[in-house]
């Protein structure tokens, strides 16, 4: 083979060596810089002060057995859902009912949720909250609405009326 | 002296000196090696025509001022890149972790 290109091929294999080596490390120690704290998005996603940070860790703290809670009773409600709905082919009117106590749950953690996002939102600057309170929408019922607008006819999925 | 014996033409006595100094046998593939040698010699040197771009681009390459330029610029490049991909992914991972303390997947 040529020479020429034997040490062009080899210097290009060097610099992507070079190239790949500094990203992967300076990557590396971003993420490794990056705190495990739960509230480390809040602090650098809104430029939350020392004493903003402070109050919101006391209603995150309030909140999370709270959450914790419903959300145990969810599980043990869905467990009851899959119970009555293994046996048969249909939906009886236990499986029925079972469905509607654990929507009845859903709905009462996504309130307490939304409440709590509130709070956190007034404990931050007015501006930073109404940012902190779109986004948590966005990212809570949003998720939603996707499913909800592609049911819709205009999605092209009709239900047809009898 | 005797005149007879200094003629260069006399056939006998040049046959006595070859007789006397026999010429030792050549290496093999002698008579090949010589014209290839000649052929070099006689070859014009490599103008600056006949210089490909690769060459060119092989000698800047092994420059140590381009060579240390180059270093630099992807240590750089990946030092730039590496980080700003690192902080968007860390941010990604920090809201994914907030996220999941606060809104249960099955709500989502």
């Amino acid at each position: 083979m040529n020479r020429s290109l034997v040490i062009l091929l080899g210097a290009l294999a060097l610099g992507a060596m070079i190239f790949a080596g500094s990203y992967s490390a300076s990557k590396r120690v971003c993420l490794l810089a990056t705190s495990a704290d739960d509230l480390s998005w809040l602090r650098t996603e809104f430029h939350l002060s020392d004493a903003d940070m402070a109050r919101v860790r006391q209603l995150h703290e309030g909140y999370k057995p709270k959450c914790a809670e419903i959300c145990m009773r969810i599980a043990a409600k869905k467990a009851e859902v899959q119970a009555a709905l293994a046996d048969g082919t249909n939906v009886t009117a236990t499986a029925q009912q079972k469905l509607i106590e654990l929507g009845e749950l859903r709905g009462q953690c996504q309130a307490q949720m939304l409440q709590h996002f509130i709070a956190v939102s007034q404990a931050m600057p007015p501006e930073q909250g109404r940012r902190y309170l779109a986004e948590m929408k966005r990212l809570t019922l949003g998720f939603h609405e996707v499913i909800e607008q592609s049911m819709t006819p205009a999605a092209g999925h009709e239900h047809h009326q009898p | 002296m005797n005149k007879e014996n200094l003629n260069p033409g006399d056939t006998r006595l040049g046959a006595l000196l070859r007789a006397a100094r026999p010429s030792p046998s050549l290496p093999p593939r002698f008579q090949e090696g010589v014209w290839r040698r000649i052929e070099e010699a006689e070859a014009p040197a490599k103008s600056a025509d006949d210089v490909t771009w690769l060459d060119a681009l092989a000698v800047l390459v092994l420059r140590p001022r381009f060579a240390f330029a180059t270093v630099s610029a992807l240590v750089l490049a990946g030092v730039l890149f590496g980080t700003y991909n690192g902080t968007q992914v860390a941010r990604q991972e920090a809201q994914a972790h907030y996220l999941a303390v606060v809104a249960p997947d099955s709500l989502r």
